[in-house]
């Protein structure tokens, strides 16, 4: 628990109304979009690097734990005070300060939602393509501390390659800016992608420059439907082995197919076992000549039809459903435990394959979800939190699942992050070497410890 | 009690968070308690016994609008509006209402008081109105640009019946709301004019309650349910093609409330979805005509407001766009955020005028962009929101039935 006195000290930097303490405020603060709850002390809400400067300067003077939150949307309880102390939550610090067209970069504050950034870019003809499937709420910042990949991954890469630079503040209060606002630059370490992914455990992020690309000219977008399974996880590795780049290149298997199907209503095929969501885009040519190639591609490879977008509003319409799978399982099971363990992409009909089995094996319910060009799986385990036994299945059947994906050479995890859900593996990937420079790092950048304890790497 | 469906979807809210930037009250406050997810996770923690209802519990489930824009978007498909109005409903108990509210329900839902007070609020508050404070406002809307009260309640103005011109096309009874009936009386006058000339008998039965969604939503249950009970014994939809309501939240109500409440207690509600069937907003029923021939060109631009009773309870998105678009000359524009809610919310917006003013701010911007002259909207408590913030008197706020009376000549 908070002393008065100190809490005092922390509204005073914030004021009343952006410094949160009471019970119902406090248990809103307390999950994020994984299963575990941890309770904070206060919420504190500062709007400009010199308050959260000043939060940092109390928190180490009188030994308080703080941890950095945005919009709460996180799998892993990167954002969860897991050893109480204050949450400093950027939401009300939400502005884009620059768009700059002439050099294509732009300057924001941390709490700014990823989609609304989008658009506002895109308004100008511009493009910042990272794009989580929690864009619509998700904020930039959370997106910088946990390296957000998502559906666009296959062809533009994640977070970390728009990052140019960030002003950060360290655990002690100090404010530094890492990087610049050019594209190249080489000058000492780069700690703009060492924060880029820290999981909020080495600063605070107050602002982010990122780069811009111009607006691909034109998109399409295709659903190949499959009767099986493997074949659409062979359809993709083997487009990505011809050196095609589709923008997105989705997978989905019936079971996310019915569910997205009972919550929008666009005439999913039911009756399929795999769908591919697939975006081409660009100029106009080559849109049309990848078009033909991928739905070739597909046709090929077992889809039985290749279902073109008839408008701009229908393709909206089924990235928003795409964007709404992991909350519309929930209509099947109460509760979804989401994996995100990645395999080289040609080893992704083999892990899917496995993944199935595995869950067989534990007799758990799996719907497999994939951002299948680039081998990251996102298998969603149904269940019921409230029952315990499915519950020690469903992690068994997990730690089966990461196995596998270590074993063929992937990863723990893709872009949801470590956390506390998976940090328990983390010795299996990495070394003890590595595991010792990482700790060194974290104690460089924290040495009293106070920001965000309880994370992956202890 | 909140409903056994309702308690076990609770559990279903994965935490996706995908609510949450989508509601406008989030957008003004920025903190999870303001945001339908925040309020979810309370109502659960409440519902395990983990968390006493306090009356900051209280004040952070009235931080809403009731707008249904989570509800809509919920890819869990929880019907989150519903469990936020049981909610209000039980901590109205605990809690009580403030006496303003008790006040203003004990009028709506009496057959005797309300025509009293009305009858001392026009002799003397229509008068007196002039000499109110200027700058004041209730909530955000200033007193000088709050409508005056009818000189007659509609229900009073016409007969029981009124027939069609010429041959009979149809048939249907006619829902007047409290704010056509008190308030808006050229909206009353317009829906039962178009019906006529197009030779559809209106029936308006005379002992017709208010709705009872205004007393629902803020919690006084048992009040409200004696309106229901009521409205449903004088509303026989049996020998008529329709029901028409021109009031968005009186259709929300009717089609759709009547039942769940009704359901939610425990109660047969049959009667509520057989009638919930044939009521139409007037919008929907002009739809079914064609009206061309009795249309006269209209002047002017007009943008149109989507009521969120009307949009998502209802699902009408077309019918009043396609009434406007069809009047001769009248040129119809599109506004940004055409269905974000417009910030009245009923009385949210006379309880958090701060936040309902940021809300409405949008709104009036999105509405002066469109470089329209007039804004039309199916609904009396966004017309009360919209008009009341536009500070100026070059835009007129309207009912689209209004604007169909005035091209067919016969408002």
């Amino acid at each position: 628990m908070l002393k008065q006195e100190v809490l005092q000290e922390f509204m005073a930097v914030v004021g009343p109304e952006r410094c949160k303490n009471s019970k119902e405020d406090l248990l809103t603060y307390g999950y994020d979009a994984c299963i575990y709850e941890y309770v904070p002390d206060a919420v504190l809400f500062p709007k400009s690097a010199q308050e959260i400067s000043d939060i940092m300067k109390v928190a180490s003077a009188r030994n308080v734990f703080v941890t950095p939150r945005g919009a709460g949307s996180g799998l892993g309880g990167e954002a969860l005070a897991k050893q109480g102390g204050v949450v400093v939550c950027f939401t009300m610090m939400n502005r884009i300060l620059e768009i700059n067209t002439a050099n294509r970069y732009a300057v924001l504050e941390p709490g700014v939602v990823i989609a609304e950034f989008q658009s506002a870019v895109e308004k100008l003809g511009l493009f910042y393509p990272p794009d989580p499937g929690s864009s619509g709420v998700a904020t930039m910042g959370g997106a910088i501390a946990m390296n957000a990949g998502g559906m666009r991954g296959v062809k533009y890469g994640v977070t970390r390659d728009y990052v140019l630079g960030l002003e950060i503040v360290l655990p002690s209060g100090d404010v530094m800016m890492t990087g610049t606002v050019t594209t190249k630059d080489v000058t000492g370490y780069d700690l703009t992608r060492l924060i880029c992914g820290s999981e909020g455990t080495l600063a605070l992020v107050s602002k982010i420059n990122v780069r811009l690309l111009p607006k691909p000219k034109t998109k399409r977008t295709m659903q190949a439907v499959y009767n099986s399974i493997d074949d659409a996880g062979t359809t993709v590795s083997k487009i990505i082995e011809a050196g095609i780049i589709p923008a997105t290149l989705e997978l989905m298997d019936k079971t996310i197919i019915k569910a997205l199907e009972e919550f929008s209503h666009l005439g999913l095929p039911l009756d399929a076992e795999a769908v591919l969501l697939v975006d081409v885009d660009g100029d106009p040519e080559t849109v049309e000549r990848q078009a033909a190639l991928v739905a070739d591609f597909c046709r090929n490879h077992g889809a039985r039809e290749v279902r073109l977008s008839a408008s701009e509003k229908e393709n909206e319409q089924l990235w928003f459903a795409r964007r709404s799978a992991f909350g519309a399982v929930a209509r099947l099971r109460p509760t979804c435990m989401i994996e995100d363990a990645t395999v080289p992409v040609s080893f992704l009909t083999s892990a899917i394959k496995k993944i199935i089995e595995i869950c067989e094996q534990n007799r758990v319910e799996v719907a497999v979800l994939a951002h299948a060009g680039d081998g990251n799986l996102h298998p969603l385990i149904l269940c019921d939190a409230r029952d315990k036994d499915e519950m020690e299945r469903v992690e068994k059947a997990m730690d089966e699942i990461v196995d596998y994906a270590l074993s063929v050479g992937g990863t723990l995890s893709g872009e949801h992050g470590i956390g506390i859900t998976k940090s328990k593996y983390l010795p299996k990937q990495l070394s003890e070497t590595s595991l010792r420079m990482m700790r060194a790092i974290k104690k460089t950048f924290d040495p009293l410890g106070i920001l965000n304890p309880g994370s992956f790497l202890e | 009690m909140i409903a056994e469906k309702l308690r076990e979807e609770v559990h279903n809210c994965i935490k996706c968070g995908l609510c949450i930037n989508k509601c406008p009250v989030y957008k003004q406050l920025y903190f999870e308690g303001a945001s339908p997810r925040g309020k979810v996770q309370l109502i659960k923690k409440i519902l395990e016994g983990k968390l006493e209802p306090s009356e900051h519990f209280q004040r952070l489930l009235s931080t809403c609008l009731l707008c249904e824009t989570c509800t809509v978007n919920c890819p869990s498909g929880l019907n989150l509006d519903r469990l936020l109005k049981a909610m209000r409903a039980e901590i109205t108990e605990k809690f009580g209402l403030p006496w303003q509210k008790r006040a203003m329900f004990h009028l709506l839902s009496g057959d005797r008081l309300l025509p009293f007070c009305l009858f001392w609020g026009r002799t003397v508050g229509n008068p007196l109105r002039s000499l109110l404070p200027k700058g004041k406002k209730l909530g955000t809307i200033p007193y000088d640009r709050l409508p005056l009260l009818n000189s007659k309640p509609l229900l009073s103005q016409y007969p029981e019946i009124i027939p069609g011109d010429g041959s009979q096309a149809g048939r249907v009874l006619y829902f007047v709301g409290c704010a056509t009936n008190y308030l808006f009386e050229n909206v009353g006058r317009s829906v039962i004019n178009v019906l006529r000339r197009l030779g559809v008998e209106v029936i308006i039965p005379k002992d017709q309650m208010c709705c009872g969604l205004p007393i629902y939503l803020s919690g006084a249950l048992k009040t409200a349910l004696k309106n229901i009970r009521k409205n449903l014994e004088i509303f026989n939809p049996s020998d008529v093609d329709a029901v028409i309501v021109d009031c968005a939240s009186c259709g929300a109500a009717i089609k759709k409330e009547y039942a769940h409440i009704l359901e939610d207690v425990g109660e047969n509600a049959e009667a509520a979805r057989a009638l919930g069937q044939k009521v139409m907003d007037i919008s929907q029923y002009l739809s079914r005509f064609d009206l061309g021939k009795f249309l006269g060109p209209i002047q002017g631009k007009v943008t149109y407001h989507d009521p969120c009773h009307l949009v998502r309870s209802q699902g009408v998105k077309e019918d009043p766009r396609r009434l406007l678009k069809s009047i001769p000359a009248l040129e119809f524009v599109e506004m940004e955020g055409a269905d974000v809610c417009c910030g009245g919310g009923g009385s949210f917006q006379v309880e958090h005028p701060e936040v309902a003013s940021g809300i409405t701010g949008n709104k009036v911007r999105a509405v002066m962009e469109t470089g329209a002259n007039m804004v039309a909207s199916g609904c009396p408590g966004c017309r009360l929101q919209i008009y009341g913030n536009l500070e100026t008197d070059g835009i007129q706020v309207v009912h689209p039935v209004e604007l169909v009376a005035k091209s067919m000549g016969c408002e």
